[in-house]
């Protein structure tokens, strides 16, 4: 088959479209509650979120807590492109994530340039000084009241398909970061960014591409938010809690794998959704449990637990492990190879 | 014998510290040149300004005539100029064969049959059967013959070892030195060599520069330069320089280079002596 590039894996692009088409027909075929489609709809949307974040923390080692920057700025340019000028929503999506990947690139050229825990305290920074400009611009987010976007009826349903949609591109722009030449030379930056400059590779480029292309797709994960909600609020899309999610679900399921953090995308929804009606502020701790377990005893999340079990039990052979922790814990634990 | 590469009145100043002082070089086209001198004499920041890693204070690089220094090390490799690393540095994160695709790849931009072209590094290398295991289970001559086919797999016309056989047992190290003479042989590349193990750099260079406190201090064929005075002070010290400065001034035949060097050199050089098989690294593991 000459129609794919070579880096393609035949199962895995199998695999990915079964999953979207039973997904698609999934709301109709069982007769999903209103609650449930909606549940899903929600986690295909941090699915996506947490994969564009793990581009950047997973492949290129370089860990954002400011994220919710491109979120909230997604969110509120396509909500009032909503508003005033009545865009469709899509385009609306678009020129969120547009302006967000701009943003992020404002901000992630220059700092990009530190690595490692430098680099993640800069992007605090970033959040936190994005979340309180955010929150006294008034003409522009509403301030601590909000902005209340117009209701279109039957949209919420029909936003199910359009997450799955956002989601099927993401996984595959995931692969296709991961597993193509340009893959690569991230995770080379991962490991030792001196010696991929010396063989040729501009870390800055690199890391700027990767940057816009995380922007971009969360700003679009933020304006689908606002679309999905219908109100949204400086405090809440701009929070550091909405960083730290996705640091949280990248990490948890496993970071630098592609399966790992829309696991944890699938986990927190579930977690936040049980925990969120009794406990509103327990389902933080308990992940931050769940954080603080997985960091000490298995660098590489759920996915690497999987691989652990399957070991035990003969399923894999022992050096399957050893690959799949390529971009995963294996540069962050010192440069050994669990 | 054409020049290749030319370092035209390079320097480097770090604060106060002169690493290296307006050195002048010339690599001839295939071409093997060694540099040698104590620790911290300035040659491996020499390699940094020549590799594009870091911009020289004052002084360029030359390959070809065109300007290479002060840019980026994409921009030498780009040219063809590329160096190894003193203390080996695999990407950890990948097998021993995506480590030379990933020279294959950026080397020149060149993605298709990148596979292909790292194979047959490896092959070269003899690091062939190993190609499909991460770079932490090799042994330390392996991962500096990988640090090697990485650099090679970037299709460079000069290329900069920074002491690929310091660390290796006898063997290994003559293994080594097989290989670095048929990647000039086979592969038709220019060579700047920094190396402490001396016999290596003995038979293995055409020419050998002499850097000491980030001076130039000898050049020319290896014999000539082990018994030039100031080679032997630098290595042995003050004192064996005033001894000898002290016998030259009885014979009445005065070198300025070893008199001038006493007073400047506080320190007594780390290394004692040129012929000594050096000493580990304390970043070489094994």
């Amino acid at each position: 088959m000459k129609l794919l590039p070579h880096w393609v894996s035949r199962p895995a692009l199998i695999a990915l479209l079964a999953a979207l088409a039973v997904l698609a027909v999934l709301p109709k075929a069982l007769g999903l509650s209103v609650y449930v489609q909606n549940l899903f709809t929600e986690t295909f949307l941090f699915v996506a979120a947490a994969l564009a974040w793990n581009w950047m923390g997973g492949y290129l080692g370089q860990v954002s807590f400011g994220h919710s920057a491109m979120f909230g700025l997604g969110g509120f340019v396509s909500g009032r492109l909503l508003l005033a000028p009545h865009l469709p929503f899509p385009l609306a999506w678009i020129v969120g994530g547009l302006l967000a990947a701009a943003y992020a690139l404002v901000w992630g050229h220059p700092t990009l340039r530190l690595r490692g825990p430098y680099f993640s305290i800069a992007t605090i920074g970033v959040g936190e000084a994005t979340r309180l400009v955010m929150t006294y611009w008034e003409e522009f987010t509403g301030g601590s009241s909000g902005l209340s976007l117009p209701i279109t009826p039957g949209l919420k349903s029909e936003l199910y398909w359009w997450g799955l949609l956002v989601m099927g591109a993401v996984v595959a722009a995931s692969y296709a970061l991961r597993k193509s030449t340009l893959g690569l030379g991230l995770l080379a930056i991962k490991s030792d960014v001196d010696a991929a400059a010396d063989v040729g590779i501009s870390p800055t480029l690199m890391q700027d591409i990767v940057l816009l292309l995380s922007g971009f797709t969360v700003g679009v994960c933020g304006a689908f938010y606002a679309s999905y909600q219908n109100y949204i609020e400086p405090g809440d899309m701009f929070g550091f809690r909405t960083s730290i999610s996705f640091v949280l679900m990248a990490v948890i399921g496993g970071v630098g794998t592609i399966l790992g953090p829309a696991l944890g995308a699938v986990i927190f929804v579930i977690l936040r959704q049980y925990l969120i009606g009794s406990y509103p502020q327990l389902y933080l701790g308990i992940y931050g449990l769940l954080l603080i377990v997985v960091i000490l005893f298995e660098p590489l999340g759920m996915v690497g637990l999987f691989f652990r079990v399957a070991r035990r039990f003969g399923l894999v052979r022992p050096e399957v492990q050893a690959k799949a922790a390529v971009g995963g814990a294996a540069s962050a634990r010192e440069g050994g190879v669990p | 014998m054409s020049v290749i590469l030319r370092a035209a009145a390079l320097s480097k100043r770090f604060g106060g510290l002169k690493a290296v002082d307006s050195v002048d070089l010339e690599l001839n086209q295939g071409e093997i040149l060694g540099v040698i001198g104590p620790n911290g004499a300035g040659k491996t920041t020499l390699f940094s300004m020549i590799a594009g890693s870091i911009p020289p204070t004052s002084g360029r690089v030359l390959l070809e005539g065109k300007v290479i220094s002060g840019a980026s090390p994409r921009r030498a490799v780009r040219a063809g100029v590329v160096r190894t690393h003193q203390i080996v540095r695999p990407f950890q994160n990948l097998t021993v064969l995506e480590n030379v695709m990933v020279g294959a790849i950026y080397g020149k931009a060149r993605p298709v049959g990148a596979r292909e072209r790292a194979l047959e590094v490896l092959e070269f290398c003899e690091l062939r059967e190993r190609a499909p295991q991460m770079p932490g289970g090799l042994t330390l001559a392996s991962r500096k013959r990988l640090e090697l086919a990485r650099a090679l797999a970037t299709e460079p016309r000069v290329l900069l070892l920074d002491e690929v056989i310091a660390g290796v047992n006898p063997a290994e190290a003559l293994q080594m030195a097989d290989l670095i003479r048929s990647v000039r042989e086979k592969r038709g590349l220019s060579i700047i060599l920094i190396e402490h193990v001396m016999p290596a750099v003995m038979r293995l260079s055409d020419r050998v520069i002499v850097l000491d406190a980030g001076k130039k201090i000898a050049e020319g064929k290896p014999q000539q330069v082990v018994r030039d005075p100031g080679v032997i002070a630098a290595y042995l010290g003050e004192s064996a320089s005033a001894t000898e400065a002290a016998a030259r001034e009885a014979e009445s035949t005065p070198t300025p280079a070893s008199g001038s060097r006493a007073a400047t050199r506080p320190t007594p050089p780390s290394n004692p002596t040129p012929f000594s098989t050096p000493k580990k690294d304390p970043g070489e593991r094994q």
